[in-house]
């Protein structure tokens, strides 16, 4: 008896020593230079590897077809945003490697063309979640500004890229409407569903804007300026600092500050006021981002905010609160601000348990889907849109 | 030719709990089981990760099960198996350090 005792008090000993050792060395055999996930210029690795999965997905129609009804049996808004995500990393990489340019054009208006055809012939609530229908939109008619700014900085982000005359008048008509919205609504705020306003969606759209002021000369800096005065004071968590996620039609607070919003929010403001979006960002750095033994991951929520697991912020892995959502938008919020600490730590989780599959030069993660997927490609591709309208000349 | 005379292997002989043995088996079988599931394609209904259903055919409840499946027995194999491994080699070693310790106390003056 007591020899069995012994033999196991050793066997637990030896089994804590091995985790201590190995614990610690387990992310080395998943890093992998940031480099391998983003670069200053060109395609990286993987951005090269994620774009073949995704251009082979818009030239095999059975299998876009397979992908997309998987992600529309649990959210239809995943095949929206799938497609914005696309075009949006397919004009950076074009503006990355001009030699390719041709095919991801292609590429764009292939899914800009059938996109605006289901929109039309389905109608907005084809890309929306069934809740849509429940009830009326505050202001009528309804319009979902969730659709009209991604379609219209998916029109744009084209445009910067090379112009196309077809989608000008598309883009100008877009940006007027949702321009002439945003005068006539008594607090500046846009609904994307019924009685309820993303933070998110009205960031994606001021982008648009700023990016139609830059391609066809127009000035709304002072909307944009007023819009981000009143989202300072009226829609901050004021325990956290940071931008709530969503919001009724007069401001009041739905939801509280969000990792599956804020990130890309914070891109999307660098467009729009670099100094809020770099604090912005600091502040979801702090309260939501995470690295532990060499593997990053993000919160959904900062410590300051109890919620409940959603759509957005997917299941929430219990003790150390991983959120898939806000760890997936992480990437973007890192490679927007350079955090390439963050970034690679991210990218080694994403390599452990993201469950990467190669075929031919294709590369999918099984844990993600195409609208994950593709927002990953545009963390590996962001940059040289953003960057044109900041400093470069008028195509 | 061992396999042929009744007798198993020592791999697959019962081992004591916690022995070197017994963890070095534990490995051998979570790695086996990873390896099925590996090749018989789990890892496609991982999507259940992020709220996508792994496949529309086998619905909700067959794709969650079979992702549990897969999830479960890969980090059984990247976190538990090298723990196990090493905790294996670590015994071994001590034991081994320990009978040469008896081994030199029996015979002092260093002896043989």
């Amino acid at each position: 008896m007591k020899a069995r005792m012994k033999r196991i008090l050793a066997g637990l000993a030896a089994l804590a020593v091995a985790a201590l050792i190995w614990l610690p060395c387990l992310h080395l055999f998943f890093s992998r230079p940031v480099s391998d996930f983003r670069q200053a210029e060109g395609l990286s690795p993987k951005a090269r590897e994620l774009a073949a999965r995704h251009l082979q997905l818009w030239t095999d129609p059975a299998l876009r077809d397979a992908e997309l009804k998987k992600m529309r049996a649990s959210n239809a808004e995943w095949d929206f945003m799938g497609r914005s995500y696309l075009v949006w990393s397919l004009a950076n990489m074009s503006l990355r490697e001009p030699a390719s340019k041709p095919l991801y054009l292609q590429t764009i208006d292939q899914i800009i063309d059938e996109t605006l055809r289901l929109e039309k012939t389905e109608g907005m609530y084809f890309f929306l979640m069934p809740y849509a229908k429940d009830r009326r939109y505050l202001a009528q008619p309804a319009h979902s500004l969730f659709l009209d700014g991604e379609i219209a900085l998916m029109l744009a982000s084209r445009r910067m890229v090379e112009e196309k005359t077809e989608y000008k008048p598309l883009l100008t008509e877009r940006v007027n409407a949702i321009v002439g919205r945003f005068q006539k609504s008594p607090h500046m705020i846009l609904e994307s569903y019924p009685d309820e306003c993303w933070m998110f969606d009205h960031c994606v759209a001021l982008d648009a804007i700023k990016m139609a002021d830059f391609l066809d000369g127009s000035d709304h800096s002072a909307l944009i300026r007023n819009w981000i005065a009143m989202a300072k004071q009226k829609l901050v968590d004021p325990k956290s600092g940071i931008l709530i996620s969503s919001f009724e039609a007069d401001g009041t607070p739905m939801a509280g500050p969000e990792g599956s919003s804020i990130w890309m929010v914070a891109h999307s403001l660098q467009l729009l006021d670099e100094d809020f979006a770099s604090d912005q960002y600091q502040r979801a750095r702090k309260e939501l981002g995470a690295i532990t033994l060499g593997f990053g991951y993000a919160h959904e929520w900062p410590a300051t905010w109890k919620g409940e697991a959603n759509i957005d912020s997917g299941p929430i892995i219990p003790v150390f609160e991983i959120s898939a959502g806000s760890s997936g938008m992480a990437f973007i919020g890192a490679s927007t601000f350079g955090d390439d600490k963050y970034l690679a730590s991210l990218a080694t989780t994403l390599d452990f348990a993201g469950f990467p599959s190669r075929t031919g030069g294709r590369l999918k993660y099984c844990a993600s889907n195409q609208v994950g997927d593709a927002a990953l490609l545009y963390a590996a591709t962001l940059g040289p849109l953003w960057e044109k309208v900041k400093t470069g000349a008028r195509p | 030719m061992k396999i042929f005379s009744g007798k198993k292997p020592a791999i697959f002989q019962r081992a004591e709990f916690l022995s070197a043995r017994d963890m070095l088996q534990r490995a051998a079988a979570i790695s086996v089981i990873f390896l099925l599931a590996h090749l018989a394609g789990f890892r496609e209904y991982t999507g259940i990760l992020n709220g996508t259903i792994g496949s529309l055919t086998l619905g909700w409840n067959l794709s969650a099960f079979l992702a549990v499946i897969y999830i479960v027995f890969y980090l059984a194999f990247v976190v538990l198996v090298p723990v196990l491994v090493l905790a294996a080699a670590i015994l071994t070693v001590w034991r081994r350090w320990i009978q040469k310790l008896e081994i030199s106390r029996e015979t002092p003056n260093g002896k043989s």
